[in-house]
């Protein structure tokens, strides 16, 4: 009988493997993105497909709250200036479906893998369908905060998920400015990155979200010695003596005038140029740079991947000028406190006069339900109460919301305006003369943000003198 | 407020936030989880209490167990609590967390809360409070249960809001939440207060402040009914 399973389980990952490939090719021949169906096909068939598949000898898995598409596509540019293939799921899903369907991309016709080595992102929550079966060699988790609160409730029910699903063997690369995600397991090999205090850190929380106030220990109150925002920076716990661990992969000496960053480990250091002048987006580089240490490379051959061009994804962030004001586009993932406070920080840090519309709202919940707003009372709006922040639009469907938030969070009413469809948004700018217009868009919203883009550059062209 | 540290998920600090601008001359009162709560030792208008994890849960539990009676005989007395989202549960018998692990909560309801770490219910909320219309969100891997020893007497008005749309204490459930003299408990949670101007007037006019004013009134108004109309929409989906 046990031979029969063994059997039937082989004829089942034959049939998935080749109805996957078959879905694959007849999607891509119909011109459409084979990211997730075909793999969606072959779990179905043989739910332990990614335990069964050939699989590359060397797998990187990248997950966490925030940031690891970024830092995903900067090791797999890195690697590939330095001349390694890695077969990926940067054009698709994040999840065990979307690992799949790499899987299946990158396999031969008998199913035996093409590469050596895979970068794959993993959504948080599928960890428990994914770390068992793919067993990644080195498993980065950027960092974990709150993220969406009907999918992923708080950080330590993710922190939960995550380590329930690692094997032994994987080599955890972790940020030691974030106590929640360094503290997960324990026992498992570990490799530490962070970034040294710098000019401009606090001790005390100035955000609404702060999600590790207690030590890990003991419970006793933490106290932190620098702190970047939220829970990040370096705490202890004067009861137990509990601290934050030390980093094996310091980020030194960030500049954000020359733009530059020194990147020290125990066998070397070099000098990076920076990618970003946003803090979130030096820790992502940061990451990078360790994995790649963590890989053998040599920081001269890092520094030479960045030259030639590795950098941060333009649909994040971008920005043009049109007639005499400049336009940025800033994602602000919707329904995401921490990344729209984020978002908000930077874009207050930005010099000169600015206008904003926000339009962070999530497109599918407004055509299905009503999206769940309790985030907007976790997010910094405060850090918009700034006089050279002086127009703010609150745009679409949750335009009323986002006003009343922002009056609570003591913006001059004078300031604001309400707008229920996007694209009458841009009408509401006073597009004043080399001041910059943002806006912030939430991650199902690009196609629409692109119009408001175009609408405010044209309405900027022609009132350009 | 009880333990800021830990009870603050999901925008549940917002609620004090409203009050405290309402009620410019208002103390704040934070105890933190190894502290004896004030309002055993002194008068308190409003004891908050929001949201939290599922370990911020035990370790609430277990600060307050030891002090169950008194609390129980504060809130005969008239004290005035209020707990959003999963605080509420810390109220009952027990949370029982699967796996033979168990809680125990302040037993001054008769009832439980089971929890499915595996399974998110995620829910709009339309209810009434009194003739007040009340709207909100729900977000939590637990449901409250009637114990088996002792179910609520027929008629009995142990609950906050009548559940016109959405989940009660249950799905199917049409009594929401826990109310005992002046303790009311909800899993409604977040900013139920800035969502719900209504009920936020009535409580302070409850709270001894007729006369307060809720700051950017029409703004809040403005944005409450918006949301009422879509909640009564009967194309809006009101599960996730």
């Amino acid at each position: 009988m046990k031979g029969a399973g063994v059997f039937l389980g082989r004829i089942r990952f034959i049939l998935a493997l080749l109805s996957g490939k078959l879905t694959r090719a007849a999607l891509r021949a119909l011109g459409r993105n084979a990211s997730y169906l075909p793999g969606a096909v072959a779990l179905r068939l043989c739910p332990d497909f990614l335990a069964r598949a050939d699989k590359p000898g060397r797998i990187i898995a990248v997950t966490g709250t925030n940031g690891k598409t970024t830092v995903c596509n900067l090791i797999i540019d890195l690697l590939a200036r330095a001349g390694v293939r890695t077969l990926n799921n940067a054009l698709g899903s994040n999840t065990a479906a979307g690992i799949a369907s790499a899987l299946l991309a990158g396999s031969g016709i008998m199913g035996r893998s093409k590469f050596q080595t895979a970068v794959f992102e993993s959504d948080e929550r599928s960890a428990k369908r994914l770390f068992p079966f793919i067993k990644p060699d080195h498993l980065v988790i950027t960092n974990l905060f709150r993220d969406s609160i009907m999918r992923n409730a708080h950080p330590e029910y993710i922190a939960g998920i995550i380590e329930s699903a690692l094997p032994e063997t994987t080599k955890l690369i972790l940020n030691c400015d974030d106590l929640i995600s360094s503290s997960l397991s324990p026992s498992s090999p570990r490799a530490y990155f962070g970034i040294e205090r710098m000019p401009g850190d606090v001790t005390r929380c100035v955000n609404r979200i702060n999600d590790i106030r207690l030590c890990p220990a003991c419970d006793g109150e933490l106290v932190y010695d620098h702190r970047r925002y939220h829970h990040i920076g370096r705490a202890r716990c004067p009861e137990c003596g509990f601290r934050s661990p030390e980093p094996d992969y310091t980020g030194a000496d960030v500049d954000f005038g020359a733009m530059t960053m020194t990147a020290r480990d125990a066998d070397g250091e070099g000098v990076y140029e920076l990618l970003s002048d946003s803090v979130f987006n030096v820790y992502n580089q940061l990451t990078a740079i360790a994995v790649m240490r963590e890989l053998g490379y040599p920081h001269s051959r890092i520094r030479e991947g960045f030259g030639a061009g590795v950098g941060i994804l333009e649909s994040r962030y971008s920005e043009e000028r049109a007639g005499d004001v400049t336009v940025v586009m800033q994602m602000a993932k919707d329904r995401n406190a921490l990344a729209c406070s984020r978002a908000f920080d930077y874009v207050a840090s930005r010099p000169g006069g600015k206008e904003l519309i926000l339009m962070m709202n999530n497109l599918h919940d407004s055509k299905n339900w009503s999206e769940n707003v309790c985030w907007l009372y976790d997010c910094d709006f405060e850090f918009l109460n700034r006089d050279d922040i002086t127009r703010i639009v609150a745009t679409g469907p949750r335009a009323r919301d986002y006003y009343y938030r922002l009056l609570l969070a003591g913006v001059p009413e004078e300031r604001l305006r309400c707008s229920d469809s996007e694209l009458s948004a841009p009408g509401l700018l006073e597009l004043r003369r080399g001041e910059s217009v943002y806006i912030l868009y939430g991650t199902d919203a690009i196609e629409l943000a692109e119009l408001v883009r175009a609408e405010t550059k044209h309405l900027a062209e022609v009132t350009a003198p | 407020m009880l333990f800021p540290e830990l009870c603050d998920l999901f925008g549940d600090q917002a609620n004090t936030e409203l009050l405290l601008r309402a009620l410019p001359d208002a103390e704040a009162v934070r105890t933190p989880l190894r502290a004896r709560p004030a309002f055993l030792d002194r008068h308190i208008d409003l004891v908050y209490m929001g949201s939290t994890t599922e370990r911020g849960q035990a370790l609430a539990a277990a600060a307050l167990a030891p002090l169950g009676p008194e609390i129980e005989s504060r809130i005969d007395a008239g004290a005035r609590f209020l707990a959003t989202g999963n605080s509420l549960e810390i109220f009952g018998k027990y949370i029982d967390c699967g796996g033979g692990e168990r809680i125990d909560g302040l037993g001054l309801f008769n009832v439980y809360a089971r929890r499915d770490m595996a399974h998110r219910y995620n829910g709009l909320f339309l209810g009434k409070y009194g003739d007040i219309d009340i709207v909100g969100f729900k977000s939590r891997f637990s449901h409250l249960y009637d114990t088996e020893t002792a179910p609520q007497a027929a008629g009995a008005r142990d609950f906050l809001f009548d559940t016109v749309k959405g989940a009660g204490r249950r799905p199917g459930d049409s009594r929401e939440g826990l109310r005992r003299a002046n303790l009311m408990a909800t899993y409604v949670l977040g900013p139920l207060l800035i969502l719900n101007p209504l009920f936020t007037k009535k409580l302070l006019i409850d709270m001894g402040a007729p006369n307060a004013e809720l700051p950017f009134e029409r703004a809040a108004m403005a944005s409450y009914e918006a949301r009422l109309r879509e909640f009564e929409n009967p194309k809006t989906g009101f599960e996730y």
